[in-house]
């Protein structure tokens, strides 16, 4: 068997797994940034703390975590039911509570409130993007599928 | 043509085919050794069948033991699954997960599904799902990447 035809080993499995938790945590960290600059520009600063956009990077790589590893990774699941509906509005009421914790909004309720309801959207957001992805793999598979059976009448054929 | 047969006392079977060029009756012989290799013996209680590979949709192992899915019946068979992948590749039998073995060529559509997994609808409606570990084999054996061929 050549190398690349193994099936994977439980390292590649982990690794696999946690570039997924890395990349879960880049989207939702620019997910969250933008609604902080977006913030930050309405109240006239134009510049943004590094420590708060450290906290958010943790933030969101802890949260990747949980998505993954409690929360069956519900972003990506097959079907928004309200089993996933929930768990954004957990996880949404988690960022928010560190936004107040750590300060990214002043503690001001109305922007407290704004960035909670737009957390859930991304939640739903990114659902629909993976799903989407997921649409557009299948149909390469089938053509690709349709194509190997194709190859394989004309391989029998000149048998 | 000359014809020899040796009876051996220890050791596998074995049939060793001389020619110097690729004849008709040469390509006629060939192709009867090499039509077992494509048929696999499936037991029904106490019945046995001859099932032609091309035709078992998939193998499944239960408890160590392991079944040939057809359109017309499920029949215990003597190969492991690992056993089976290794004699009938050729005829499209892929590894999909630990305990199932598909036919490539009996898969009727595909659907990609989270966490890089493959849901395959075989002909008879039934869904395999090809797991996360056995996907990106699946996927470059569909591009016509499948290295031991």
């Amino acid at each position: 068997m050549n190398k690349g035809d193994r099936p994977l080993s439980r390292w590649h499995r982990y690794l696999t797994k946690e570039i997924g938790i890395e990349f879960k945590a880049c989207l939702y960290f620019y997910v969250i940034l933008f609604f902080y600059s977006v913030y930050r520009i309405i109240r006239g600063t134009w510049d943004a703390s590094i420590i708060h956009m450290a906290e958010m990077i943790l933030t969101t790589y802890s949260m990747g975590y949980l998505q993954v590893y409690l929360f069956s990774n519900f972003d990506e699941a097959e079907h928004l039911g309200k089993k996933e509906i929930g768990y954004s509005i957990v996880c949404s009421i988690l960022y928010t509570a560190v936004s107040i914790l750590c300060k990214w909004f002043e503690r001001d309720a109305l922007v407290t409130g704004y960035y909670f309801c737009y957390m859930v959207f991304a939640y739903i957001c990114a659902f629909w993007v993976y799903k989407i992805k997921r649409d557009i793999d299948t149909r390469k598979l089938n053509e690709e599928l349709k194509a190997f059976k194709e190859r394989g009448k004309k391989h029998e054929s000149c048998d | 043509m000359k014809i020899t047969v040796d009876r051996i006392l220890e050791g596998e079977d074995e049939v060793i085919l001389r020619y110097r060029e690729m004849t008709q009756e040469v390509e006629r012989i060939l192709k009867v050794l090499r039509a077992d290799e494509k048929r696999l013996i499936g037991r029904q209680g106490k019945e046995q069948v001859v099932l032609n590979a091309k035709k078992v949709l998939y193998l499944e192992s239960v408890d160590e033991v392991t079944f040939a899915y057809t359109k017309n019946g499920v029949y215990r068979i003597d190969y492991t699954l690992a056993e089976a992948e290794a004699r009938f590749g050729m005829e499209g039998f892929f590894r999909c997960s630990k305990s199932m073995v598909i036919n490539i060529w009996k898969v009727a559509s595909l659907k990609s599904m989270s966490c890089n997994r493959i849901d395959a609808t075989m002909e008879n409606g039934e869904h395999v799902i090809i797991s996360r570990t056995y996907a990106a084999e699946f996927r470059r054996i569909l591009k016509g990447g499948r290295t031991d061929e």
